[in-house]
């Protein structure tokens, strides 16, 4: 292609703290283009988006925009340049109306004010085309994270951008918003915007960029259109070696004792309920995102209120009220939104771990280090996570954070392991780890529910699937039946999805 | 086998320690020391300085409760109005039988555990926000103090008490001695036990702490109760050094305990801190009041001073870092 870039790298390094995290990194953004950047977490990704937007200033190496290169790019010149940049969740002020942050810090003025109208008009010009059709005025705490994550890509589409840097716009979306991503940026595409595009589910990027560049260790090792590219070359890159087969081979368990079973559950969001837990099970629970997963998981866990017809936990009867009580009936919850919900950040790596065994110690006895240290240590073996753990939590990659979050209920021997999407936002190398410990958790006897944003993991992981709508159950699924398509019907509400339960 | 692999769990580094904000705090009070005693002299005598230890002991004592309070996220505005509950309610209670006074001292450190106690309930059940609570509580109770004691001041008849005040076993002020116990004590709840580590994790995030199992609710009620009676204690100990009691003896050390508490380098937001720091904070705070008190000035003039001082202490001995 001879076209111009609009955006570029041009032998871009940085160094963080002695740590190389780019080494002579290039990369064009040309117009009317899908431009995949690809990479594990840690690989650099960020990094590089935050050059290209301005936010961190190159060690060594250049930005060019339209041409012209710049030593220290800033915020400022590349918003004038017309980048925008829709960050993986969490950029949005949780307290203010979706308008104003989609308008927040480019507000349209009038006499010095906000012009309140002006910006409703045209925050809702950017909703349409992501296709939410949300209250203007409601906080974006009411939005479950898929729809939040519309309103950060209608932020940036609010800009009227020439360049889109997209930091995985589909890890937290549905089936459904993802297809009207889709076709939003082949609409954009078609316009001339320069688009680049970053995610962890290959077929997605398969089927929707031109152009791929992929990361490993802060260096590029292939920068090359898609076309004949195929999805193991890339992992291949990623990765550095073949990556094998993502998902465990799946061994059914002979002893699928129902250990939970509720009838009937209600609460705010769910409708009648019924639900079964078998010991040695994956059991997954799939849909659109925001369809009352989370609210069930929760109501399991004793920290939502709920109501049920009848209810059984470990041949006790009746919901657990607190989650001290769904923790002595040896349920564990491992929650979707680690940073928020799953972890002390600022805490040693070590203290997160044995975090839930300060909750079931007797509150005045002597802790032992010695022991912690031990605990601690052999838990970080066997999940595989490196160095030093008394870093504070915070410094370890999304995966890496995911794998404490679940690694600290271990000690307390949970039965019921609650897993809200747990490889969101995690890269391959760690998504495998996760299955292959999962599929072994099972296969000891525990119960693992698994909801998951992530369609193929609910087909190759899970034993059987509920799939929910609207706060209900509206298709169990047997393995022989899994497939994507059966779920994704059944998440639609299309007919098919009776047949197949 | 992992016990002390150096890989997962390095030692500790001396850097480490000399750079930590306590041992910064206990730098900062040495230096104050030195040059005050070099720009007045008498002020390094030992006579002095255990007096500084003693009124070290009377701020000590309350940020125990207020480090606990603190570091859990909450923030407890009723300390003063405890203390003076204390100092005038135990005259009040003393019965007849009861000669040594420990029935006095027992009620009242019971009635002061129970201020705390409602604090905690009403943070943690009715969703009060932590500075409505305490500032409520502490209007109710000055209120009552007002209806019970009228204005006047009242004396202790309490033996006990009176050895509190006056008492040096071996030399050191019996107050002192409290204070050193209550510190071990403090120090290895919050270090050394489950439930300090419950009190860190609810302060640094609530919500992650409740879905780890965390019984957010009795953490909550424990350390405002704490504080009670820490302030109770500290209340009894200011009736023994002062002979008697009167409204508004405690409202000094409001401002104190927090200072001595963010002055030690815990977190006002919560979550991270020790007690060991406010160890040294405390004895700079009294260090400051003793140096406003021979620089002749008027009252007003003090109050205007010693705030001005502990403002620009926070800024020297390092603001809150920024966090997320």
């Amino acid at each position: 292609m001879t076209t111009a870039p609009i955006l570029a790298a041009r032998g871009v390094s940085k160094f963080f703290f002695g740590n190389r995290v780019l080494r002579d990194v290039s990369i064009a953004l040309q117009p009317g283009r899908i431009h995949a950047l690809l990479g594990e977490n840690g690989a650099g990704k960020s990094t590089l988006i935050n050059i290209l937007s301005g936010a961190l200033r190159p060690d060594s190496g250049g930005v060019e925009v339209d041409g012209k290169t710049y030593r220290a790019l800033s915020p400022r010149d590349a918003r004038r340049a017309g980048v925008a940049v829709a960050q993986q969740e969490l950029g949005l002020t949780s307290q203010i109306s979706i308008a104003e942050n989609v308008g927040l810090g480019d507000f349209p003025r009038r006499y010095g004010l906000i012009d309140y109208g002006d910006l409703a008009r045209r925050a809702k010009a950017a909703l349409d085309l992501v296709g939410l059709d949300e209250d203007l005025a409601s906080p974006v705490d009411d939005l479950p994270l898929g729809r939040r994550q519309m309103v950060e890509i209608a932020r940036a589409l609010f800009r009227e951008p020439r360049v889109l840097i997209l930091d995985e716009p589909t890890s937290s979306l549905s089936a459904h918003e993802a297809q009207t991503l889709t076709g939003l940026l082949e609409r954009l595409r078609s316009k001339g915007v320069a688009i680049l595009y970053i995610s962890h589910r290959l077929n997605e990027v398969m089927r929707l960029c031109d152009y791929v560049t992929v990361l490993k260790d802060g260096v590029v090792t292939a920068d090359r259109p898609m076309q004949g590219v195929d999805a193991a070359d890339l992992v291949r890159l990623m990765v550095g070696r073949d990556s094998g087969h993502l998902f465990p081979e799946w061994t059914p368990v002979a002893d699928r004792e129902p250990i939970v079973s509720v009838a009937g559950l209600s609460s705010s969001v769910l409708r009648d309920i019924d639900i079964t837990i078998r010991r040695g099970e994956v059991f997954g629970i799939g849909g659109l995102v925001g369809q009352g997963q989370e609210d069930l998981l929760l109501s399991l866990y004793g920290a939502l209120p709920a109501s049920s017809r009848s209810a059984t936990f470990r041949g006790r009867p009746g919901l657990p009220r607190s989650v001290r009580a769904a923790n002595d009936l040896g349920l564990a919850y491992v929650p979707a939104d680690r940073k928020r919900e799953g972890l002390h950040l600022a805490h040693a790596i070590a203290w997160n771990l044995m975090l839930p065994s300060f909750a079931r110690a007797a509150a005045l006895s002597l802790r032992r280090r010695g022991a912690e240290r031990g605990l601690a240590a052999q838990l970080a073996d066997r999940f595989t996570i490196k160095g030093d753990l008394t870093r504070q939590v915070q410094v370890l990659s999304g995966g890496n954070q995911q794998k404490v979050a679940l690694a600290k209920w271990i000690p307390g021997d949970p039965r019921v392991l609650l897993l809200n999407d747990p490889t969101r936002g995690v890269d391959v190398e760690t998504k495998r780890e996760i299955y292959g410990l999962l599929r072994r958790l099972a296969g000891e006897g525990k119960a693992i529910v698994l909801s998951s944003s992530d369609t193929p993991e609910l087909v190759h992981l899970c034993d059987r699937v509920a799939v929910m709508r609207q706060g209900r159950i509206v298709a169990n699924i047997e393995r022989q039946s899994l497939s994507e398509e059966a779920i994704v019907a059944a998440s639609m509400g299309a007919e098919t999805a009776r047949a197949a339960a | 086998m992992s016990l002390s692999d150096p890989v997962r769990f390095p030692r500790v580094r001396a850097r480490a320690i000399l750079g930590s904000r306590p041992f910064l705090t206990v730098l900062l009070v040495a230096a104050v020391w030195i040059a005050a005693s070099f720009a007045k002299p008498g002020f390094g005598a030992f006579g002095h300085l255990r007096y500084l230890f003693e009124l070290g002991a009377v701020v000590g004592l309350v940020a125990i409760g207020q480090t606990f309070v603190v570091i859990a996220g909450g923030i407890d505005l009723s300390v003063g109005a405890i203390i003076t509950v204390s100092a005038v309610g135990a005259p009040l209670v003393a019965i007849p039988g009861d000669g040594s006074g420990a029935f006095a001292i027992l009620a009242i450190l019971a009635a002061a555990t129970a201020i705390g106690f409602l604090n905690g309930l009403g943070v943690a059940l009715l969703r009060a926000h932590p500075m409505i609570m305490t500032l409520a509580m502490a209007t109710f109770l000055q209120g009552l103090l007002i209806l019970i004691a009228g204005g006047s001041a009242v004396s202790a008849q309490n033996p006990l008490l009176e050895w509190l005040g006056d008492a040096r076993p071996g030399g050191v002020p019996a107050g002192v001695i409290v204070w050193i116990f209550a510190s071990a004590l403090a120090l290895a709840a919050l270090h050394a036990t489950p439930f300090g580590a419950r009190v860190f994790a609810l302060g640094a995030n609530p919500l992650a702490s409740t879905l780890s199992g965390i019984d957010a609710r009795a953490t909550t009620i424990a350390v405002y109760a704490i504080s009670g009676f820490a302030s109770g204690v500290t209340g009894l100990l200011l009736l023994g050094m002062n002979g008697q009691g009167y409204v508004g003896i405690g409202d000094p050390y409001l401002l104190s305990s927090i200072a001595a508490v963010v002055l030690g380098g815990t977190s006002i937001l919560g979550g991270a801190g020790t007690y060991a720091g406010t160890i040294p904070g405390a004895i700079l705070l009294v260090t400051i009041t003793a140096l406003i008190t021979v620089v002749n000035a008027s009252p007003g003039w003090r109050s205007i001073l010693f705030g001005a001082l502990v403002l620009a202490l926070l800024l020297l001995s390092g603001r809150e870092a920024r966090r997320r």
